[in-house]
């Protein structure tokens, strides 16, 4: 039996069990994809210093670590249940059953979808599966794509298929409906990629970051918002162009488009067709966190998080004994964050053992997170801070109970 | 956008119209919603439309999400078969 058991292989799970492992615990992880790494398969980006993030060589790096220090990594195997049994947990998988007193959740995050008319149509996908068509399995999603959805993920994304020679011929906004949210409203996407200026050359938005501290002139600057799009990171983005149908008879063979109002309503007489053979939607991400929600774990509904997350304190742990979370699981953040969450918890795991030798490994390894949080190129929310310490304040609560 | 022509649920084949007017109706929770429509019920176990299931309630019904999660989670969390769950091979 080993000492911990970690669902899931990306950034957090890695980090955790080689922090762990250092520390003299035996770690086994499972993943249900066929090859560790998680989401940082399929990254790549330049940051603005100029020096490009590798996800697939990060992956790789953490992979030969945690081997190295003797980690066993199972992939292939989804887990399907969790339970508590006696002083232990058992995790059910699609390769049996195996049983640990510490247990450490860290499945990531999952994408949302945006319906959009014909969204069920063959060559329309989420935007991450783009992702790990082009940089994982190196298959070509298509000629020429539109992407429906405008956010920092989706941005970062067409960028890595227009580097694989995929042509992205637009970024446009979903139709404005029940299901749709912000997304669907021109100023509330102005809003969020403000908070991304430094990653645009365009000066419409570089300017914006500047000048546009207040509402009324982030509305002028949607007014005014050209109608063939700024570039961001040299993608060509709309945020006056909704989708209203994806078209096409037994594949996608393009998308129907109108000019909107600031407020995401189309105005007619402004429709056009954009032919392209696949279609990208993005959503956003929101926290997995069901295995979790099966333990019994309280949750806190924090937005700023991306949704749902479970109760947990500074050092990762649950309010239930012996479970810990770590990376997306615990809110949206980048891999560097999901990274520095791991070793917070795979050195709390080693102290719960006794294993811990040096404490103060433990209070730096948290310092660390918030460090890595504050620099963060890509940050999912502006809130993300406030939203930890609402979440740090409820387990508290929960555990003095 | 026509509410009739987009599904929310594909394994259940449920459209965003009568998930709306479904919801309208009867002022219900996401729960309910998902127990009267089958959204959410089908061999995925509701891992796409779960989130639009919640998102439509909220703008039906006005209930805002709360701590808790609205939609629970049954195990299995993952399509497995009889075989794994049964647990023996012969
Ligand atoms: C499509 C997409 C693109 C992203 N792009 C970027 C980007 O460009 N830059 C950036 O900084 N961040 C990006 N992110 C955010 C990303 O989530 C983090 O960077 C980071 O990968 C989170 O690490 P993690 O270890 O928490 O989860 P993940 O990297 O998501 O790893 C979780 C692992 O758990 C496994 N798993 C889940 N459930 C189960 C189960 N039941 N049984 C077995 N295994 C399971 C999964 O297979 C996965 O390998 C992206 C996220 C997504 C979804």
């Amino acid at each position: 039996m080993n000492d911990v058991l970690v669902i899931g292989a990306g950034p957090a799970g890695l980090s955790a069990a080689i922090a762990a492992a250092r520390q003299g615990l035996s770690v086994k992880i499972v993943d249900e994809f066929y090859r560790p790494g998680g989401r940082l398969l399929g990254q790549l980006h330049e940051e603005p210093d100029g020096v490009w993030w590798n996800g697939l060589a990060e992956a790789a790096r953490l992979d030969q670590e945690a081997r190295a220090l003797g980690v066993n990594i199972s992939c292939g195997v989804s887990v399907y249940d969790i339970a508590r049994c006696d002083d232990r947990w058992r995790i059910s998988t699609t390769e049996g059953e195996w049983e640990s007193s510490l247990l450490l959740i860290a499945t990531g995050a999952s994408e949302a979808a945006v319906p959009v008319p014909g969204w069920t149509l063959p060559g329309v996908m989420s935007i991450g599966a783009a992702q790990v068509m082009t940089n994982v399995q190196r298959v070509r999603v298509g000629k020429k794509g539109v992407v429906i959805g405008v956010n920092i993920l989706s941005v970062a994304i067409a960028r890595e298929l227009q580097l694989a020679g995929v042509h992205v011929e637009q970024l446009i906004l979903p139709p404005l409906s029940e299901v749709s949210g912000k997304a669907g409203r021109p100023h509330e996407i102005m809003r969020s990629l403000l908070r991304v200026a430094h990653l645009a050359p365009s000066p419409v938005i570089r300017l914006g970051s500047k000048l546009m501290g207040s509402a009324w002139m982030q509305r002028l600057a949607v007014a005014f918002f050209p109608s063939k799009g700024v570039r961001m990171w040299d993608m060509p983005i709309h945020l006056r162009t909704a989708a209203l149908e994806i078209v096409g008879t037994s594949q996608v063979e393009g998308v129907r488009t109108a000019r909107v109002t600031p407020e995401g309503l189309p105005i007619p007489g402004t429709e056009q067709l954009i032919p392209a053979d696949f279609v990208c939607i993005a959503g956003g991400l929101s926290p997995l966190a069901e295995l979790a929600a099966i333990a019994g774990c309280p949750f806190a509904y924090v937005p700023a998080l991306g949704g749902h997350v479970p109760l947990h304190d500074e050092y990762m742990k649950t309010p239930l004994p012996g479970l810990y979370v770590a990376g997306n699981i615990t809110g949206i953040e980048s891999a560097r964050v999901a990274m520095s969450q791991g070793t917070v918890a795979g050195l709390s795991m080693a102290q719960a053992s006794g294993l811990l030798a040096d404490d103060s490994l433990l209070s730096q390894a948290q310092l660390q997170v918030k460090r890595v949080r504050q620099n963060a190129t890509i940050q999912f929310h502006p809130d993300i801070a406030a939203g930890r310490e609402l979440v740090g304040q409820m387990a508290a609560a929960w555990t003095a109970r | 956008m026509d509410a009739q022509q987009v599904i929310i649920c594909r394994c259940e084949e449920v459209s965003l119209e009568e998930l709306l007017s479904t919801a309208r109706e009867y002022q219900c929770t996401a729960r309910e919603l998902k127990l009267r429509t089958r959204a959410g019920m089908g061999c995925c176990g509701g891992r796409t439309c779960r989130i639009l299931i919640e998102q439509i309630v909220e703008q039906a019904t006005g209930q805002v999400p709360t701590h808790t999660v609205s939609l629970g989670y049954q195990p299995p969390v993952r399509p497995i078969s009889f075989q794994t769950l049964g647990g023996k091979s012969s």
